[in-house]
C-alpha cells in the first residue's frame, strides 16, 4: 500500500471491521444461543439426530458465507444460495420439531435469520426484508399444519418482534456505518482536491506574473520605442533586437507545460524565429532526457535564443543525457563569439570558437 | 590510383538512386565505382549475383523495414552500410548489431556516405554522427562499457564539432579522436549477433592498433574472427 489515497482505504477499514463484527455475532447466536437451545432441548426433539444435522448444515452455512464476505467475494447467486439452504434447514428443523411445542423448542429459526443477515447485509434492505418474511411465513405455515391456537400466534409474533427485529436492526446499522464512513472518506478527499487545486492555481499565478514581469523589462519598451517613431526599424541592432523578443515570447507560449521533454519544446519555439530568418536548425537528442526544472530551462533557452539570433546559415541543438544531468549543445555558424546568457540555476557554460564555428554546452546538474 | 570500391545501390526510389551516384561520381579521386543499381534485393542472391564489395542499402524498401535482411548480405560477401530516413537509436543499433559496417542518416549523405563505403570496404570503423547519438543513447543491458574518454569524444562528435574541434576540446589530436570513436565502433563489433563483417571489423582495428584484445569484452570474438571467413578477410590478407 502506498497510501496515495489514505481515506479510502480508512473507510475500507471501517467497513471490514462491521463485517468482522456481523460474523462474530452471527457465528456467536448460532454456537451459544442456537446451539445452546439444541442441546437444552434434546430430550424434546423426535429426533435429536436430525436437528444436529441440520445445525451442522447451518454451521457449515455461515462457515462458508463467513469466507466469502470477508473476502469481499460474495456474489448474489452463492448468497442467496446460503440464504435458502438456511432456510429450507430451518423449516425442515420446525416440521421435525414435536407438534404443539414447536416454537418453545425452535433454535433453527433464529440461526436461518442471523445467516440471512450474514449473506444479505451488503445488499439491499429490501432483499433481507423478503427473506425473513418468507422464513416467517414457513414456520407459521408448519405451526398451522400443526394447528394453530391463539396462544400459538401470540408465542410467534412475539419470536417474530424479538429476532427479526434484532436482525433487522443490525443490518441497518452497518448500513448507515458503512455509509457515514464512506461520507467522511468523500469529504476528505474533497478538501484535499480543493488544496491541490488551490495550491495549483496559485503556481500558475506566480508563472503568469513571472512572464508578465519578464515582458515588462524587455518587449515593452521595444514595442513602445517602435510605436513612439523613436527607433529606426532599417537600424540592424534594432533588428536583432527584435528577433530575441520575438523568439522569447515564442517561448514564453511554450512554456508551462510540464512534460518531460519540455526543454525540447522550447527548444524548438525558441528555435522558430532563426528558421523564419533561413537558418536551418538541428534539433536532435540522446537518450532518456531528465526534466529540468523551470528556472534551469530558462537559462537554457536564453542562451539557445542568443547563439540561435547570431547564427548566420546553419545550428545544431543536441540535447544529450550525461552522469549527472544533461548537456545540451550548440554549434552555430555566428562568425564571432556570442555573448552567452550568466551561469546560475545549477547550469553551466562552456564554449569553443573554431574560426566561425561556436560550439557552446549548457550543462544542468540535478546535484 | 588504388582499385575503385565497387558499390551497388538498393534503394526504391529512383531519385535518391540517382542522388547517391552522383555523390559517388562527384568524389574528385574517383575511388567508388557503381557497379549495380536495384530496387529490392531479390537480385543480390543466388549464383548470378552482382560482384560488389560494399551494398549500400535503404532500409525501408517499399515500406518495409529490411534489416533482417543484413545478415543475409553479409553471408553472401556483401559489406553493408545502411542509408536510411530513420534516425531512430533503436534502428540504428538493430542495424549495426545485424552486421552493417556503419550507419548513414540521409541527412548525413553528401558527407558522409562515400566516406562510410570506403572505409566499409576496408573493414575500418566509421561512425557518423547517428551512430553515435545511438551508442550515446543505448541503455541495453549487453552493451559495451565505454571509456570516459571514449564516451566524451562521442558526445562531441554527435553535437556537431568537426573532429579537429573535438580534439582541441579535449586536448588531444585529431588522431587520437578518430582513435577513440572507433574503438567505441570496435567495441560494439564485439557484442550482439555474431557476423562475419563485425569479426573483419575487428580483426582489422586490432590490426591498425585501434584496440587491443585484451580490451574487448567478449574476447571468444577475435578467436572466432580468426577462423577464417575467406569472403570477408581484411584486404590484403
Amino acid at each position: 500500500m502506498t497510501g496515495a489515497e489514505p481515506t479510502t482505504e480508512m473507510s475500507g477499514r471501517y467497513q471490514r471491521a462491521f463485517t468482522v463484527a456481523v460474523v462474530v455475532l452471527v457465528a456467536g447466536w448460532h454456537l451459544a444461543g442456537g446451539g445452546g437451545q439444541l442441546l437444552h432441548n434434546r430430550a424434546d426433539y423426535s429426533s435429536f439426530a436430525f436437528q444436529g444435522v441440520l445445525w451442522l448444515v447451518m454451521a457449515v452455512a455461515i462457515a462458508v458465507g463467513a469466507v466469502r464476505v470477508l473476502r469481499g467475494s460474495l456474489d448474489w447467486r452463492l448468497a442467496w444460495t446460503v440464504a435458502i439452504i438456511a432456510l429450507v434447514a430451518s423449516t425442515a428443523s420446525a416440521a421435525a420439531s414435536p407438534a404443539g411445542q414447536m416454537l418453545a423448542v425452535s433454535w433453527a429459526w433464529g440461526s436461518a435469520g442471523w445467516i440471512g443477515v450474514l449473506v444479505l447485509h451488503r445488499r439491499r434492505l429490501a432483499e433481507l426484508a423478503w427473506f425473513l418474511a418468507a422464513e416467517a411465513a414457513a414456520i407459521l405455515g408448519v405451526q398451522a399444519w400443526d394447528g394453530l391456537d391463539r396462544m400459538d400466534l401470540a408465542a410467534f409474533l412475539a419470536l417474530l418482534a424479538w429476532s427479526t427485529g434484532a436482525q433487522i436492526a443490525v443490518a441497518a446499522a452497518v448500513k448507515a456505518l458503512d455509509s457515514a464512513a464512506s461520507r467522511a472518506d468523500t469529504a476528505a478527499r474533497g478538501e484535499e482536491a480543493a488544496r491541490e487545486r488551490a495550491a495549483t492555481a496559485e503556481i500558475i499565478q506566480a508563472a503568469r506574473h513571472a512572464r508578465w514581469l519578464a515582458l515588462q523589462e524587455s518587449t515593452v519598451p521595444l514595442v513602445a520605442e517602435l510605436a513612439a517613431g523613436t527607433a529606426d526599424p532599417g537600424d540592424p541592432q534594432l533588428q536583432v533586437r527584435c528577433a530575441v523578443q520575438a523568439a522569447r515570447l515564442r517561448r514564453l507560449m511554450a512554456e508551462g507545460d510540464e512534460l518531460p521533454s519540455s526543454l525540447v519544446h522550447e527548444l524548438h519555439a525558441s528555435a522558430d524565429v532563426a528558421e523564419l530568418r533561413g537558418v536551418a536548425v538541428e534539433i536532435e537528442t540522446a537518450g532518456m532526457l531528465p526534466q529540468v526544472p523551470g528556472p534551469a530551462r530558462r537559462v537554457i533557452t536564453d542562451a539557445a535564443i542568443a547563439i540561435l539570433t547570431a547564427a548566420r546559415s546553419q545550428a545544431r541543438i543536441t540535447l544529450a543525457t550525461v552522469a549527472a544531468g544533461i548537456a545540451v549543445s550548440f554549434v552555430a555558424d555566428t562568425g564571432s563569439v556570442v555573448l552567452l546568457p550568466a551561469a546560475g540555476q545549477g547550469v553551466a557554460f562552456e564554449h569553443q570558437q573554431d574560426g566561425g564555428m561556436l560550439w557552446a554546452e549548457a550543462r544542468w546538474n540535478n546535484r | 590510383m588504388e582499385q575503385q570500391v565497387t558499390v551497388a545501390i538498393i534503394e526504391d526510389h529512383p531519385v535518391v538512386t540517382e542522388g547517391v551516384a552522383s555523390w559517388i561520381r562527384s568524389d574528385p579521386e574517383q575511388r567508388v565505382l557503381l557497379v549495380h543499381t536495384a530496387r529490392d534485393l531479390a537480385g543480390l542472391h543466388g549464383e548470378a549475383r552482382p560482384s560488389a564489395d560494399v551494398v549500400i542499402l535503404d532500409l525501408e524498401l517499399s515500406g518495409e523495414l529490411v534489416t533482417a535482411q543484413i545478415p543475409g548480405l553479409v553471408a553472401s560477401g556483401y559489406r553493408v552500410v545502411a542509408f536510411s530516413g530513420h534516425s531512430d537509436p533503436t534502428i540504428v543499433m538493430d542495424t549495426l548489431d545485424n552486421g552493417a559496417h556503419a550507419y548513414v542518416s540521409k541527412e548525413e549523405g553528401s558527407d558522409h556516405l562515400v566516406e562510410a563505403v570506403l572505409a566499409a570496404a576496408a573493414d575500418r570503423p566509421y561512425v557518423t554522427r547517428s551512430q553515435a547519438r545511438a551508442m550515446l543513447s543505448d541503455q541495453r543491458p549487453g552493451r559495451p562499457e565505454l571509456s570516459q574518454q571514449e564516451l566524451q569524444a562521442l558526445l562531441l562528435w554527435f553535437q556537431g564539432m568537426s573532429k579537429a574541434s573535438v580534439g582541441r576540446r579535449m586536448s588531444i589530436s585529431e588522431n587520437t579522436v578518430r582513435q577513440y570513436i572507433s574503438r567505441a565502433r570496435a567495441k560494439y563489433a564485439a557484442t550482439g549477433r555474431i557476423a562475419p563483417s563485425k569479426d573483419a571489423l575487428l580483426a582489422r582495428a586490432i590490426e591498425d592498433g585501434v584496440i587491443k584484445p585484451g580490451e574487448i569484452m567478449p574476447y571468444t570474438s577475435f578467436a572466432r574472427a580468426a577462423a577464417n571467413h575467406p569472403s570477408l578477410g581484411a584486404p590484403g590478407q
